[in-house]
């Protein structure tokens, strides 16, 4: 999870920042051996202090919004010379980053957060930031990782975290739902937010009848262009406190049903890769299933990467027999569908992220390391990869034996279907070029993944010409 | 007097449209606000209600 960046200030051995953790004045996380820590830095002791003896914490944590912590000791502090005290927050099951989520997920990410505001603001708190990177996904639902975020509402003062909310989550949502889904991608570019007169610049003029979107897009977007060089205007602005109780409220009331009513329906590009799976015959499909659940056991481990997931048939299978899943697809609209059958089933064992395997997510952010890159956070027992090498041997041209070294970086057991050129699926993947691929084909993919793993088993799928291997990376 | 920990640039149109756009709203939210609360009292009041 945190990538080892080299530490500019002096610190504890056997200990390291977060790299992603340095803005924030308040305090930061690190990592000692295999435990997280939030340090809360003396800037914020008064704060820190009201915090805790306000019973907020205990609120959203009760209501599932906030992550839950315990204390630490203060001597365990990485820069005692700068703590005043020591928490535990619960360790997240899998980092990952909004350019990775869908439009479901970015929503709910959205949604939590003004509700963060709301509890906040009916205790006499507020939000002192409100960027997307502060949510992580655990046990399948959004949840506030920062519990250093809040201080002490003044009165009448302004919402200081309004033009990140919407530069974090407003923006690239209605880019998402009302220009295209793929948008969300833009977010790896923009690692502060999407640019509010850029999202203005997108999306589509129909954007301007909608009361949410005029206000806190393109307007908002005309305001920060006018006052850019007028810092004095907005220090008055806020002297002057004008944000009543009552206006608060109605700014993140607006805010909300902006969001909510925010929709997006796939095209249905996810039934595409049903077809993959079930060209062969429904009893095919069924062996494949039991074949994947039973070197799924025998490989062991707890947690699995579903590579190419689609919607998670096999994720479920592999959650099932009790593994911890993340699953990956290229496809939005797959993974949005994936998440809302885990919303809806409860599902707490499987996180679905979009990911291209053959452009993932790279370092990003300052020195890139803020945000770690796929490999980074790689950490899986075994690597789930059905109905995958087809699409990247042959739409993406990667020869095998560099698709068994990306399989090698991220996990001891493979667990691999070959799809060979017989296969429908391939056939109409060669149907409109030439084909360039006479290594594609069973003993050259033995070959290609013996070099940096052993085949422990494999087995035909009865009903195609399909076969499922189990291999374990060599030493 | 803005927060001494307000780490992150609030942005001074920001500051101003939000003001703007609030006013704008809290008659209407006010409203809403009444409204529902009327029904819920509405609602609770009803003989077939369990107490809550």
């Amino acid at each position: 999870m945190i990538a080892a960046a080299p530490p500019a200030v002096p610190e504890a051995p056997g200990a390291l920042q977060d790299p992603g953790s340095f803005r924030d004045p308040s305090g930061f996380i690190f990592r000692r051996d295999d435990t997280i820590y939030r340090q809360v830095n003396r800037s914020f002791a008064r704060e820190w202090d009201d915090l805790v003896g306000s019973g907020l914490l205990h609120s959203l944590q009760a209501k599932g919004i906030l992550i839950r912590h315990e204390t630490a000791p203060l001597g365990a502090a990485l820069r005692p010379d700068l703590a005043h005290a020591m928490i535990r927050p619960e360790k997240l099951d899998f980092v990952s980053y909004p350019y990775e989520w869908s439009f479901g997920q970015l929503r709910d990410a959205a949604l939590v957060t003004l509700e963060a505001q709301t509890v906040a603001a009916a205790a006499g708190f507020t939000l002192r930031d409100a960027t997307a990177y502060n949510v992580q996904f655990q046990r399948g639902r959004p949840v506030l990782i920062d519990t250093l975020s809040f201080e002490r509402a003044e009165p009448g003062a302004a919402w200081l975290a309004y033009r990140q909310f919407c530069e974090h989550f407003l923006a690239p949502l209605a880019l998402m739902a009302r220009r295209d889904v793929r948008c969300g991608l833009m977010l790896r570019e923009f690692v502060d937010g999407i640019p509010l007169d850029l999202a203005a610049t997108l999306l589509p003029g129909r954007t301007k009848l909608n009361p949410g979107l005029l206000s806190h897009i393109h307007l908002h977007a005309r305001a920060q262009t006018r006052y850019a060089d007028r810092a004095e205007a907005g220090a008055a602005a806020v002297s002057r406190r004008t944000m009543t109780p009552l206006r608060q409220r109605a700014l993140i009331d607006s805010l909300r049903r902006t969001v909510e009513g925010l929709r997006w329906e796939s095209s249905g590009t996810e039934w595409a890769d049903y077809a993959d799976n079930t060209s062969y015959g429904e009893a095919a499909a069924l062996r494949k299933d039991d074949l994947a659940r039973q070197f799924l056991r025998d490989a062991g481990g707890e947690r699995v990467w579903d590579l190419g997931a689609n919607t998670g048939r096999f994720s479920r299978i592999a959650a099932d027999i009790g593994r911890r899943v993340v699953a990956w697809d290229i496809d939005p609209a797959a993974t949005e569908r994936h998440y809302r059958r885990i919303r809806a089933d409860g599902t707490t064992t499987i996180l679905p992220l979009v990911l291209d395997l053959a452009n993932p997510s790279p370092g990003l952010g300052w020195a890139n390391a803020e945000r770690g890159s796929l490999e980074d956070r790689a950490d899986a027992d075994v690597v789930l990869a059905l109905a995958l090498v087809h699409h990247l041997a042959i739409s993406r041209n990667v020869p095998l034996e560099r698709l068994a070294d990306f399989f090698a970086a991220l996990a001891p057991g493979l667990i691999v279907e070959f799809v060979p050129k017989d296969d429908p699926m391939v056939r109409r993947l060669l149907a409109t070029r030439e084909d360039v691929f006479p290594e594609y084909t069973i003993e050259a993919f033995r070959a290609a993944l013996g070099r940096r793993f052993e085949i422990v088993a494999e087995a035909p799928i009865e009903g195609s010409s399909r076969s499922l291997l189990r291999l374990q990376r060599r030493s | 007097m803005l927060s001494l920990i307000a780490y992150i640039d609030p942005g001074s149109g920001s500051l101003i449209i939000q003001a703007v756009i609030a006013t704008a709203l809290a008659v209407p939210f006010f409203l809403r606000e009444q409204i529902a609360r009327l029904v819920r009292g509405l609602r609770r009041g009803k003989p077939d209600d369990r107490a809550s």
